[in-house]
């Protein structure tokens, strides 16, 4: 499954259109855990030794091909300073999905993302998917989370779970692709329910983005 | 851990980030980590005002405009001498509009922050501020982080540890000690980073407290608990596009586009990042000249100017993308005619009396005495995060929430009245229903809004 890095939405083997998909996504998480390396790494392909600090939010997108159905990600990439904590709902309310980041070499930063977590639980949309991603795992030399006790914190609560490097790559698509798999892709167009994703039509699918980037 | 290992650690932690400062790139030779240390390769040029562009620069300084600025300098050099005379009062507006000579920003800027003032005032209390900051301040692992990735392509900045590098590491601190109700935020980096490029440390430091706590900026209430200049100066924007343009207001709104999700570094920051670096001095020149009504003025003028290009795009990361990322490598006009309508929108939010949004509340402005110290909590020294929310914060964010969900309704409101004249193409356009979905601390009964 590969990404379709040019953020269109037509399929290059000319095959029939697909049904196209659009969800808001929010990257939550303590300072300098690596989420907006993350969104660098799945958006761009890239990585930056000294990603610059997020102020306020960033907002990014890509578009994911599964078998029958485009997944376009709108993903907001928060500030992760407590202080903009109460700026946080801005971002969250109405995302279908989430991912809670913590830096595996730091445990403190597993015990804010659990927090995360529960005010998701509490504030967001009941049918967000949540994903969990203990990040930095290419510093594994350095490690204070354990996998099995991430691993068993997931389970316990429903959510997607992976270790995830954004300096290697590893698992950064994978997780975005599970979270992808995950979500409904309802039918209904502009569908009531905020768990439910927006149905584009063909005329209206994401025009692939020729100028900005 | 028991309380006392986590405070012990919590110790060792802000003395071991200390140590490195102190010791700084030439004493740590081999200790400093690969990732924090990128290599930069030749071939990488440096522009006047110091950053390293990753391309050969294609556009070199015009030898006139060269010529233009040395002539200017002389008549500043000629001005510096008779700063409080009632000419240079009388063309000190017009010539800082022109531009300040970069070579005499480091001046000037002093000069119009009374930075001299306010450091004679204070003797020794950066010294002891830092001081303080280096047994108490909890905000060291923020500012460290902080400090390893602001201007990271600048050659100040570039290396770790450098001398400016540390200096801003120190400002930072100390600043965190002298506003305890501030401590640091994010952000703030940026500020202190500009500084830090025209200043030595302790006037940086200066300065930044200035553009904190003189009512003139004001930033202290962007900055401090909750955000409450940054809800009220959007409130203010939001009235001035309604206003002006409203049909770019519309455009944002079918997107869902909130002011905060575009803008939110143009008040923080005053423009860093969000324009070229040789337009950002420009404002911040006249934002130290005139104060806060520039950063409204700008924040319009920007709109104004990418009006047209704006309604074309007709989608949500088309324009965030737009407004945050291609006006920042190229703003697509030259800083003079940008000044210029700058200079016209002031005079246009002027005429119609919405050129400033009001004196800031007591809320906005230091409550505590400034560089008094109070020794931490220990929940703060140990690092632990609030485990609720405090009142301003639940406020705030009650805002943020209200905010967000009057937009939806808008919207709504809006399908309904013009179901008849548009088509299936705001169908598509998200605008989750404030209804579907009760949330505990947010009512949405109408007297509510009026506080937004």
């Amino acid at each position: 499954m590969a990404t379709n890095r040019s953020g269109a939405a037509q399929r290059p083997n000319g095959a029939p259109q697909t049904k196209v998909c659009q969800f808001k996504l929010v990257l939550l998480g303590e300072s300098a855990v690596g989420k907006s390396s993350l969104v660098l790494r799945f958006v761009k392909g890239q990585f930056h030794e000294y990603q610059e600090s997020t102020i306020g939010a960033a907002f990014l997108t890509q578009t994911l091909c599964l078998d029958d159905t485009t997944v376009k990600f709108e993903i907001w990439d928060t500030a992760g300073q407590e202080r903009y904590h109460s700026l946080a709902p801005m971002y969250y309310r109405g995302a279908q999905a989430a991912i809670v980041v913590y830096d595996i070499t730091n445990q403190d930063t597993f015990g804010r993302a659990k927090n995360w977590v529960k005010e998701l639980q509490r504030q967001a949309s009941p049918s967000i998917v949540i994903a969990l991603a203990g990040n930095k795992s290419d510093l594994a030399a350095k490690r204070m989370v354990e996998f099995e006790e991430a691993q068993a914190y997931a389970d316990e609560n429903g959510l997607l779970f992976m270790e995830t490097s954004a300096k290697t790559a590893m698992n950064v698509n994978d997780i975005f692709l599970a979270i992808a798999n995950k979500l409904p892709k309802s039918e209904s167009v502009g569908g009531g329910a905020a768990g439910g994703a927006r149905r584009l039509n063909d005329a209206d699918a994401p025009r692939s983005s020729s100028c900005c980037k | 851990m028991n309380e006392e290992a986590l405070l012990a650690r919590a110790s060792e932690e802000r003395e071991r980030i200390f140590q490195r400062y102190e010791r700084g790139r030439d004493n740590l030779a081999g200790q400093i980590d690969p990732w924090e240390d990128p290599e930069f390769e030749d071939y990488h040029k440096t522009d006047r005002y110091g950053f390293i562009h990753d391309e050969r620069l294609t556009q070199k300084t015009a030898p006139q405009k060269v010529n233009v600025e040395v002539e200017r300098e002389k008549k500043w050099v000629k001005m510096l001498g008779s700063w409080e005379s009632a000419a240079t009062k009388e063309k000190l507006h017009r010539r800082i509009y022109k531009g300040i000579p970069n070579s005499l920003r480091i001046k000037i800027w002093c000069k119009l922050l009374n930075v001299n003032t306010i450091k004679s005032e204070n003797p020794g209390k950066y010294q002891e501020m830092l001081k303080l900051a280096k047994q108490w301040s909890t905000d060291v692992r923020q500012i460290d982080s902080d400090v390893n990735r602001q201007f990271r392509e600048h050659q100040f900045y570039r290396e770790r540890y450098s001398e400016k590098q540390c200096s801003l590491f120190n400002v930072l601190c100390a600043y965190s000690m002298y506003n305890s109700e501030v401590g640091y935020c994010q952000g703030m980096s940026g500020l202190a980073g500009v500084l830090l490029m025209y200043m030595d440390e302790e006037d940086a430091f200066w300065a930044l407290a200035i553009l904190l706590s003189d009512k003139k900026y004001a930033m202290h209430g962007l900055y401090v608990e909750g955000f409450p200049k940054l809800t009220r100066f959007l409130e203010h924007h939001d009235k001035i596009l309604t206003k002006f343009m409203p049909k770019l207001k519309l455009h944002f709104d079918k997107f869902g586009l909130d002011a905060i999700l575009y803008s939110l570094k143009w008040f923080f920051v005053c423009f860093v990042e969000r324009v070229p670096f040789s337009l950002c001095l420009r404002v911040w020149d006249i934002y130290l000249l005139d104060g806060e009504r520039v950063i409204t003025a700008m924040a319009y003028t920007i709109l104004k100017l990418h009006k047209k290009a704006i309604m074309k795009l007709n989608d949500m990361d088309l324009i965030v993308n737009y407004i945050q990322v291609k006006l920042h490598k190229d703003f697509g006009f030259e800083d003079d005619v940008v000044i210029y309508n700058l200079e016209r929108s002031m005079e246009e939010l002027k005429r119609a009396k919405l050129d400033y949004p009001g004196p800031p509340p007591p809320s906005e402005l230091p409550q505590r005495q400034l560089g008094m110290f109070i020794e931490p909590d220990k929940k703060s020294k140990i690092g632990q995060r609030a485990e609720n929310f405090s009142e301003t914060e639940k406020q705030a964010r009650a805002t943020v929430i209200l905010r967000r969900e009057k937009a939806a309704l808008d919207l709504q409101e809006l399908r309904v009245s013009q179901s008849d004249t548009v088509s299936g193409n705001l169908e598509i356009l998200e605008a989750s229903p404030p209804t579907s979905r009760t949330s505990s601390d947010v009512s949405l009964s109408s007297d509510q809004f009026t506080h937004l």
